[in-house]
This record gives structure tokens, C-alpha cells and sequence, in this order.
């Protein structure tokens, strides 16, 4: 029987060490990722949602620019935008990130002129799972999170992975400093680890129960998330872009950050 | 034994032969400069310490104490700088008080040199080592693997190339003390603003000929955090638990010392530690 | 560093070179890459950067060498002194590993000191020529240097001796090396003559540095010469001549 895997060169498993005599072969391959920094929050309210990402756009210890947004409208009338009522925000390889970024707006696009009316969100996240899937052997490089309201009028929020996995949730922090803010968002968002003061000894301690929040609230913690993350990643600065869906539109507000 | 212990060299090897990773240490990627004047030399540095992309320190020290008039600069390994300069400061003040003369900044430098060439850039101590000694003022770089270059303006660490474009462009001879500690302290800036490696605040030391070194600490805070919007105070009880345990003031005489202070509060703390209100 | 002495391979002169500790980040008398300890630059391969040479004349020799120091790309130092004084007249010429020549003209600079002071006689060049070689034959598998020693003593004159990086020793009527040597081969053979006179000497030099600097682009900034005679050692400085009429000039 032939065995699918080749057996591993009878490499000898053992803490001595062979000197190799000549170096080592070098390979010389092409590599067509690159890590552009910069951090994205997602966050839903009741009536709204909120997708948030810094501006700096870096490869290694250099900045390429300070104003490079993560935070795009989606199947916009016009090149402003107007009109749109999806939002996405894409962190990782800023390149790949641009290029799906134009794909789902032209899918969103060809889906109203086809169908004659606008592309739900829950639609569109299902689609943009599969454009990411349909690239599974040569990824996106991005962690991409899609923002609207569902039809009800709730906030919606999808967060991917870069080969198409997603999940609907109320808060999704991506990116450099994602391992930074999600902790933060899941204490203050979904009031993980905070009980109710006196409502019980031991294991009958009541959790705090979470309910969506309002939007002056959210926004404060998506700028302290923010001012934050600064303090702490080098990757993450410059400017704070912050986007409001409602059912009146979508707004957008940029706040300044630490630019060191 | 003195120096450094190997004994888990094999143990290391083996781990890393077999895929296991070298532990991370500390890297002041950093900017660190160094401007001779007509009476002295200034060194300056920046103060974000970085482990990889996190900021490890946001406001450390890099200008390290040598001998009351002579001074050094990091860059690097952040342990390898620090032990580097302490061990070259004791041998310096020993080697002063044994000639009975004030130490030399080439003194220093040669010390400093000969000992990260034995170590053939295994030690990652970049520094920028200034001075001001019977012989005149001197400013010298000394890189890991031991060598060193005399020039009248240097830069060193990850932000280098943006502090040494502020020097190229704005340098002039003969610059007085102002001059010498705000092209410095332009230079610093450059590579906080510029340099991912490299932020917060400026440090910056003076030396001259016929004063007192100034060790000014923070002589710019181009980067304060702005305020908090909102209050991150839990409620008392917040935090669940299964069990406590009440020690009082008794017990614990048992494990430490316990003063109670009759003065202000103030007099009890060190360093204050910077916390919501 | 973990695995060090395990990469590297024999040249085809059976020299034992191991690229990856060399360019493992020391700042080369020209080259190579110190800036990878912060992931900025890739490095070049050359194994010795900068141009130098010194030659004998009528009266005794001169040295002469580029100022440039590489970290990779970087420029760390432009204006290197890289002709180094071990003994009153007797000096050298420095390429390779920065750190790595100047220990060991530190070392040698520390012992012809002591032979002058204890032999009541200043040593010959011929003296500074063997105590490089020693050091450098005995220590080449950890060392990248390449030297020219060039000196006047009373006795034998001036001298020229090359150390390339095998440790091995030449006593030449001129030599040249580092990385910009190469181009210049063809043109101090070409114009090379014997018994110069001082200022023949220098312009041949300066003309010969000058080109180098030209083509190589790891040679750079200003041109340094020492002339050792009987009255002692004279420096000279040239400031980089502008005035090229070669193929593709756009001035």
C-alpha cells in the first residue's frame, strides 16, 4: 500500500546535534503578503452599529501613511458612497483588503441593478463569506467585519475570518491590537466577569446581565478602546475613523490619536 | 565563577533545534542621539520600550549614568545595555580611583569595545557613549560586535535614519549649548514620530567642560494621554469569589514588618502609579 | 546565538566562510547588516567593502582609502578614518568587519608599542607586517579583515605588505583591496611605475581611489592618504571630485 504522506526522511528524533559542512540550500520564493497593521471594532446597539479602525497604515517599523482608512461604505450610489447601507472594515493586507473591498461593492451593486432593490445584510454577509471562501488556497490576508441593520432594524454585525468562517455577534474587535480591545469590549459590551454586588454568596452570585447599549456610550468606548490600544501597540495611531450606521444614514467622524 | 553561566546552554539548544523559540527580550528599539557643542556634548534618547509590537515601557530610561562626566546611550537589548554600562561604570570609578586621575571618555569606550568584541555581538549593546574629560569633550558610537566611530554628531537604534535626516539637514559647527540640545531633541522627535520602534518622551543630558552634567528627564512630553471618556470604577462586590480569608493586622506581623505612619499619606508612596479617579 | 559555528561553508580556496555569522549583523568596514537586528534592510553579499591601497615611491609610501562605513544600505559613517596608525611610521589600511580590524590593530598597535619601548628601537614594518599575519592566520575562522600594512623604517625603507582573508602574507611594490579594488585592477597595472616621485605618487592614488569610488558603490565620501617618509607621517584629505566625463554623464 502506498501511504499518501512521504515517510519523513528518516530524520533521527534525539538531542544531538549534525554539523552540517555545507549551508543550508536558500530557497528564493515569492511572498505577495505583507502585514499593514492597524486595529477595527465593531460594535451594535439596538438602533445602530458601529464599525471603528485606526488610520496609520505601517510595514515594519515605518509608516507608510497616516491616513489610510479601514472603514468602507458598501453599495453606495456614487464614489462618496451615498446612499450605502453596509458598512465593512478590513484589517490584515491593506492591498487584498482594498481589492475585496471593491469586489463586494460591485457585488452589491450588480445585486440592485439585477434585482431591483438593495441587497440585505444578512445577504451580503453570507456572500462575502463566500468570495472569502472562494479563495481558500490564496486567501484574502484580512480580518474583515461587516456592519448594517437586519430587518428589523437592529444592528447586525458579521466578523470573518480570512478564508470565509463568520459568525453574527454585538462586538468584534480585529487586528494589531485585537488581543488588547476584545477583552475590554467583552467586559464593558457584554459585562463578562462583572456580577451583580450582593446578589448572592459564592455560586449564586448573579452575572450582570448585558442589554444593548446607547450609541453616546458605545462611542465613548470605542474612543477609549482606541486611545488605548495607542498607549500600547506601536502598529496602532494617527486617527480614529469611526462609522455610524442608523436609519437615517450613515455618519462619519474622525478623531485624533497619538501619532508617536 | 564569574560572568555569565552556560549551564543550560545544551538544554537551550536542544529546545531550539527542535523548533522551540528563543524567549523574547526586551529591545529598546529606539532613537538615540549625540551632538558635540563649543563647550560640551549632549546626548538625547526617547523612552517607549517594546517588546515586539507592544509597548513594554512608556517611559524608560536610556541614558545611562558612566561616571559623573561621562554618559551613555542605548540601544538594543534592553538588559544587555543596561548590564553593559553598570559593569563598565564600576571598572571605570575603579580604574579612576586606582590611577587617581578623573576617567577618560576613551577610556570608556575602549573598555566598552573590548568587551562586546569578546562577546562577538551576542551581547546587543548598541550605545552612544559622550563625554567630558581633562583631555576635551568626545563623543563616540560603540555597535555590538565592538566597533566604534568618533564623529561630532551620531544616531543609533531603529530610528537612526530619521534622527541622523534632522542632523545631515540642520547640523552647523560650532553650535552653542541651546543649539546642540534643540537639534537633539528635533532629532529624538524625528525617530518618536517616524519610527514604530521608537516614542513618548525625550530625554536628554548634558554635558560640559566646566559645569555640572544636567540630566534633564522628560525634557519634552510631545505624547500625553488625553483623558478617559469614561469611568472604569467597578461597584464593590463586582468581582465574584468562593471563598475569603480575613488575616488581621495581627497575623500578618507574622510575615512582614507593619509601620503605621502618622504624618501625611503622601510620605508613604514612591513612585505614585498613574490610576483612574 | 544558538547554532552558531554550525552554517557556513568552505569556499572554493578552502577557506572556510560562514556568511551567516558574518552578516549576522556586524557593521562592516563597509557593509553588511547591522540593521536586520531591526528588520529593516536585506543585506548585500559582498565580503569586504571599501576601496584601499598603498604603494611605494621614491621616498617611502602612502596609503589611501575611502570614508565609507555600511550597515547595509546605511551609510553609518562617512567619513571613516580607515588608515590606522599602529607604530610611528607604520600604518594600515582596514577593510572588512569594522569591529573585527580594529581589535586587531588595537592588538598589534599594543605590541609594537611594548617591542619599542623594550628593544629601545621602534620595530620595522616588516615586525607590524608578521604580528597582523599571526593574528590574522591564527583566528580566520572568525575573522573577516583584510589589511594592507604600509610603513618607513630607516633601515629597509618604505613597505608595503597585504594580508588578504586567509591570513596569508604578501610584501608587494603596491597593493590594493576591499570591495572597490576589483574595478581598479586593470588601471593601476596600467599606470603603475616604480620610484615615483611624491607627487606622482599621490596622484596616482587619488586617480586610482577616485575611480574606484566611482564604480563601487560601497566606496564613498572623501578620499584619506597618509605619506610615510623619514620626516614622519603626513595626511591628506580630498574632498570628493564631482568631475565625472565617463558614459552616461549628465553635467
Amino acid at each position: 500500500m502506498t501511504s499518501l504522506m512521504g515517510h519523513p526522511s528518516g530524520q533521527t528524533v534525539g538531542y544531538s546535534f549534525s554539523q552540517p559542512t555545507a549551508a543550508p540550500v536558500k530557497e528564493h520564493s515569492f511572498y505577495p503578503y505583507t502585514d499593514n497593521g492597524g486595529s477595527t471594532l465593531g460594535i451594535t446597539g439596538s438602533d445602530f452599529a458601529i464599525l471603528a479602525g485606526d488610520t496609520r497604515s505601517t510595514s515594519g517599523y515605518s509608516i507608510n501613511s497616516r491616513m489610510v482608512p479601514k472603514v468602507f461604505k458598501i453599495g453606495g450610489d456614487d464614489e462618496t458612497g451615498k446612499g450605502a447601507h453596509i458598512l465593512l472594515s478590513v484589517v490584515g493586507f491593506a492591498a487584498d483588503g482594498n481589492a475585496l473591498k471593491e469586489r463586494l461593492d460591485a457585488v452589491v451593486k450588480m445585486y440592485k441593478y439585477q434585482h431591483g432593490k438593495s441587497m440585505s445584510v444578512t445577504a451580503c454577509a453570507q456572500r462575502l463569506s463566500t468570495i472569502l471562501y472562494g479563495k481558500r488556497f490564496f486567501p484574502y490576508y484580512v480580518h474583515v467585519i461587516l456592519a448594517g441593520l437586519d430587518e428589523e432594524g437592529k444592528g447586525a454585525l458579521y466578523s470573518y475570518d480570512p478564508v470565509g468562517s463568520y459568525e453574527r455577534e454585538e462586538c468584534r474587535a480585529a487586528g494589531a491590537a485585537s488581543s488588547l480591545i476584545m477583552p475590554f469590549l467583552d467586559n464593558q459590551v457584554k459585562f463578562k466577569n462583572q456580577y451583580v454586588p450582593g446578589s448572592g454568596e459564592g455560586h449564586a452570585l448573579q452575572p450582570k446581565k448585558a442589554e444593548p447599549l446607547p450609541r453616546e456610550t458605545v462611542e465613548q468606548l470605542v474612543r477609549d478602546a482606541f486611545t488605548s490600544a495607542v498607549e500600547r501597540h506601536i502598529e496602532v495611531g494617527d486617527n480614529l475613523q469611526m462609522m455610524i450606521i442608523t436609519r437615517d444614514g450613515i455618519e462619519e467622524i474622525f478623531h485624533p490619536l497619538k501619532k508617536d | 565563577m564569574p560572568g555569565f553561566d552556560f549551564s543550560n546552554y545544551n538544554r537551550n539548544a536542544a529546545l531550539h533545534a527542535r523548533g522551540v523559540p528563543l524567549p523574547k527580550a526586551t529591545s529598546t528599539g529606539t532613537t538615540i542621539v549625540g551632538c558635540i557643542y563649543d563647550n560640551g556634548v549632549v546626548i538625547a534618547a526617547d523612552t517607549r520600550a517594546t517588546s515586539g509590537p507592544i509597548v513594554a515601557d512608556k517611559n524608560c530610561e536610556k541614558l545611562h549614568y558612566i561616571s559623573p562626566k561621562i554618559w551613555c546611550a542605548g540601544a538594543g537589548t534592553a538588559a544587555d545595555t543596561e548590564f553593559t554600562t553598570a559593569l563598565i561604570s564600576s571598572n571605570v570609578e575603579l580604574h579612576s580611583l586606582s590611577t587617581g586621575r578623573d576617567p577618560r571618555v576613551i577610556t570608556c569606550m575602549t573598555m566598552l569595545k573590548q568587551h562586546l568584541f569578546r562577546y562577538q555581538g551576542h551581547i546587543g549593546a548598541y550605545l552612544v557613549v559622550a563625554g567630558a574629560d581633562p583631555t576635551g569633550v568626545s563623543l563616540f558610537t560603540v555597535h555590538a560586535h565592538g566597533s566604534t566611530d568618533k564623529l561630532p554628531y551620531v544616531t543609533m537604534g531603529s530610528g537612526s535614519l530619521a534622527a541622523m535626516s534632522v542632523f545631515e539637514t540642520m547640523w552647523r559647527p560650532n553650535l552653542d549649548r541651546e543649539g546642540a540640545v534643540a537639534l537633539c531633541s528635533e532629532a529624538i522627535k524625528a525617530g518618536i514620530f517616524n519610527d514604530l520602534g521608537s516614542g513618548s518622551n525625550v530625554d536628554v543630558c548634558v554635558i560640559s567642560k566646566d559645569k555640572p552634567t544636567e540630566l534633564l528627564r522628560n525634557y519634552m512630553r510631545p505624547n500625553e494621554r488625553g483623558h478617559k471618556e469614561r469611568n472604569y470604577r467597578f461597584p464593590k462586590g463586582t468581582t465574584a469569589w468562593l471563598n475569603q480569608k480575613i488575616i488581621s493586622k495581627e497575623d500578618m506581623k507574622n510575615y512582614v514588618t507593619i509601620e503605621n505612619l502618622s504624618g501625611s499619606d503622601e510620605l508613604a508612596t514612591g513612585e505614585k502609579m498613574e490610576v483612574d479617579s | 546565538m544558538i547554532g552558531h559555528g554550525t552554517t557556513g561553508m568552505l569556499g572554493e580556496d578552502g577557506i572556510h566562510v560562514d556568511m551567516n555569522h558574518l552578516k549576522s549583523g556586524e557593521v562592516k568596514n563597509l557593509d553588511v547588516s547591522e540593521r536586520r537586528l531591526f528588520g529593516l534592510l536585506s543585506h548585500s553579499q559582498q565580503p569586504l567593502t571599501s576601496t584601499s591601497m598603498a604603494i611605494n615611491f621614491k621616498d617611502g609610501v602612502i596609503l589611501g582609502a575611502d570614508s565609507r562605513t555600511t550597515t547595509g544600505a546605511y551609510i553609518a559613517n562617512r567619513v571613516t578614518d580607515k588608515l590606522t596608525q599602529v607604530h610611528d611610521t607604520i600604518w594600515c589600511c582596514r577593510s572588512g568587519s569594522a569591529a573585527d580590524t580594529q581589535a586587531v590593530a588595537d592588538i598589534v598597535s599594543y605590541h609594537l608599542n611594548m617591542y619599542g619601548v623594550t628593544n629601545n628601537e621602534s620595530p620595522t614594518t616588516q615586525v607590524a607586517a608578521s604580528l597582523f599575519q599571526e593574528l590574522c592566520y591564527e583566528n580566520k575562522n572568525q575573522l573577516s579583515a583584510g589589511i594592507i600594512i604600509a610603513g618607513y623604517d630607516p633601515r629597509h625603507g618604505g613597505q608595503v605588505y597585504s594580508i588578504p582573508l586567509g591570513g596569508s602574507l604578501h610584501k608587494q611594490s603596491f597593493a590594493i583591496g576591499g570591495s572597490g579594488s576589483t574595478y581598479i585592477y586593470g588601471y593601476t597595472d596600467a599606470h603603475w611605475r616604480e620610484n615615483m616621485t611624491e607627487q606622482e605618487g599621490i596622484d596616482f592614488v587619488r586617480s586610482a581611489l577616485q575611480e574606484a569610488i566611482k564604480w563601487d558603490g560601497s566606496s564613498g565620501g572623501v578620499i584619506r592618504l597618509v605619506v610615510l617618509t623619514k620626516r614622519g607621517a603626513v595626511r591628506h584629505l580630498y574632498l570628493p571630485d564631482n568631475g565625472y566625463t565617463g558614459p552616461g554623464a549628465t553635467n
